[in-house]
């Protein structure tokens, strides 16, 4: 009986050191673009091509040039309240919706909870045409406001899901006792069912704040204005600007991926859970 | 009853104006010819029966669907395999590889398209570069110049940037598993390939579900990446469903008339191959469901 167990035990110590050497191996591949992009971007210019892995001197030129040429913080502030608001607007919206299709009562409840389901499969490819035309007879192109409503409108059926998917497990008994000691709805909503959603509203802001950063589709074909514009479309048009100076192009990519891996790093366990969680759901 | 629709009315109102109806009018759009001003005319099917005849959309169509079944394909295997040994490792390294494995999923598709077009540049990327070190000295390919290599190219910024969300899919899917089964599975002497064989894969069918559905949907919504890092090019050799309307509508493909008709009718095409996916999903789930 011995021997059989020692050598499954010298077999499970194998492939441990076997699978974290494999593993490992396989972090370092997949990280190594960015460690190589931050490298790039903080090289003196004239090292980029045939330099060592390694720069021999560290300089922040590259970083001083993209903050200067390009209206980058601009772009920044652009990016960083449009995506706060829309976290916003979506997080008002679906936190009332998913709660009214968990715990409220009312005709067509289903049909119109489908009507939302229906759609969040639909590419933001196939939509954009509409989209444009919708926002040209409102007078929204080129409006960052415009485009807000369209991240909102675009994004509250997913983030209502998980709303009412998180309301769903609370206690029935918890909104009648509410209800019983005369509150009206919307103060049970705020005041009892709100506070005890804390977890899922993390959940629903990380994702949404992330897809919003990120987005590029929508704010590159809505808005013309060069000032109006968020991150990823200037990016975008970088990339032909500064195709030779990779210093530069890479300094601006660093910034900007540096509030998501900050949130990323900081919050990454409900990150995760809300990242699976959504991809799940979805 | 009144707090109900109370509640549910401001994300409808939205929902309807951006999202409702914009699907409505794609399918009207989708039977006109129309520049976006002026009068749009009514032609019918001939949108769908010039799409069908054009040799561009034909090659988009299967590109379409052929990068779908292979992100598809490769961002289940790799991410089941990979998910299968972090469970296998001591704990630290495991966080370590979870963290670095997800990295590029949380950045862009301009991000990663910009960086991963440095990566691939023909004359001073870092591929290049690597390749020549190994004694190919005059090694300059042009990855995402040449029609053979684009797609391929293409293909591994999409696996780099998707394996980490899968593989945590997966991993949590592991740790679900009742320890019991592996160990009754130990007692009996089967090795971890048998292991992962018998017990891993047939209690992950659910999961692997999901993941393929997903997979597949997002396949077929493929634009940013492709948009960003080759534009459609060389000669079309990437061009995909969504980059080809996308251009159509907005940009060069179409000269310098939008043709947002004919585009409408490609993004029909778009919503059916998605509608697919979902109809696969829910046939998947159930039958994993049992």
């Amino acid at each position: 009986m011995s021997t059989p167990t020692t050598s499954m035990r010298t077999q499970a110590r194998a492939v441990r050191w076997g699978n974290s050497a494999v593993l490992l191996l396989i972090s370092i591949a997949t990280v190594y673009p960015f460690v190589w992009m931050i490298l790039t971007s903080i090289r003196e210019s004239n090292s980029v091509f045939g330099g060592s892995f390694f720069p021999e001197r560290i300089t922040f030129d590259a970083y001083a040039r993209v903050l200067e040429f390009t209206g980058f913080m601009g772009h920044y502030w652009n990016s960083l309240w449009m995506t706060t608001v829309t976290c916003g607007i979506v997080l008002a919206l679906s936190t009332l919706c998913g709660y009214a299709f968990a715990k409220l009562r009312f005709p067509f409840k289903n049909t119109l909870y489908i009507a939302l389901l229906a759609t969040l499969m639909m590419p933001g490819t196939a939509l954009i045409i509409p989209v444009y035309l919708q926002l040209r007879s409102f007078g929204l192109l080129d409006s960052q406001f415009g485009l807000i409503l369209v991240y909102a409108s675009g994004a509250a059926p997913f983030s209502m899901f998980l709303m009412r998917a998180f309301f769903e497990s609370l206690p029935d008994e918890l909104v009648h006792a509410a209800r019983v000691d005369g509150a009206g709805e919307l103060s049970v909503f705020l005041r009892i069912v709100l506070p005890l959603a804390r977890p899922g509203i993390a959940t629903v802001l990380i994702f949404q704040f992330l897809s919003t950063w990120n987005e590029f589709l929508m704010a590159n074909t809505i808005l013309q204005t060069p000032e109006k514009l968020p991150l990823q479309p200037v990016l975008f048009s970088l990339q032909g600007e500064y195709s030779t100076d990779w210093t530069t192009l890479s300094a601006g990519l660093t910034l900007s991926a540096i509030p998501v891996i900050l949130v990323y790093v900081f919050l990454q366990k409900q990150f995760i859970a809300g990242m699976t969680l959504g991809a799940v759901k979805s | 009853m009144v707090a109900g629709y109370g509640f549910v009315l401001p994300t409808m109102v939205l929902f309807v104006l951006f999202v409702g109806y914009p699907i409505l009018h794609t399918f009207y759009l989708s039977t006109a010819q129309w520049s976006g001003f002026g009068e749009a005319s009514f032609i019918g099917l001939d949108n769908f029966v010039r799409a069908a005849g054009d040799p561009v959309v034909q090659r988009a169509f299967l590109l379409t669907v052929g990068w779908a079944l292979a992100t598809t394909v490769l961002q289940t295997a790799l991410p089941l395999v990979i998910a299968a040994m972090v469970a296998a490792v001591p704990g630290p390294v495991s966080v370590v590889v979870r963290t670095a494995l997800f990295m590029p999923g949380i950045v862009s598709f301009v991000v990663s398209g910009v960086l991963w077009r440095l990566i691939y540049d023909p004359n001073f990327g870092t591929l290049n570069a690597a390749i020549q070190k190994l004694g190919f000295e005059d090694f300059n390919h042009p990855w995402l110049g040449s029609a053979d290599s684009a797609i391929p190219a293409l293909l591994v910024v999409a696996v780099w940037q998707g394996v980490g969300m899968s593989m945590l899919i997966f991993f949590a899917g592991i740790q679900g598993i009742d320890p019991g089964l592996n160990e009754a599975a130990m007692v009996d002497g089967a090795g971890v390939l048998q292991r992962f064989r018998h017990v891993t894969l047939p209690s992950l069918r659910f999961v692997t579900a999901i993941v393929l559905a997903l997979n597949l949907m997002n396949g077929f919504k493929v634009f940013d990446l492709i948009y960003v890092m080759t534009g459609g090019g060389p000669n079309n050799s990437t061009q995909v469903l969504g980059t080809y309307l996308y251009g159509l509508a907005f940009g060069s493909a179409s000269g310098s008339v939008p043709q947002l008709g004919y585009a409408s009718s490609l993004s029909v095409v778009v919503m059916a191959l998605c509608t697919v996916a979902v109809l696969f999903q829910m046939r998947l789930s159930r039958r994993a469901g049992r």
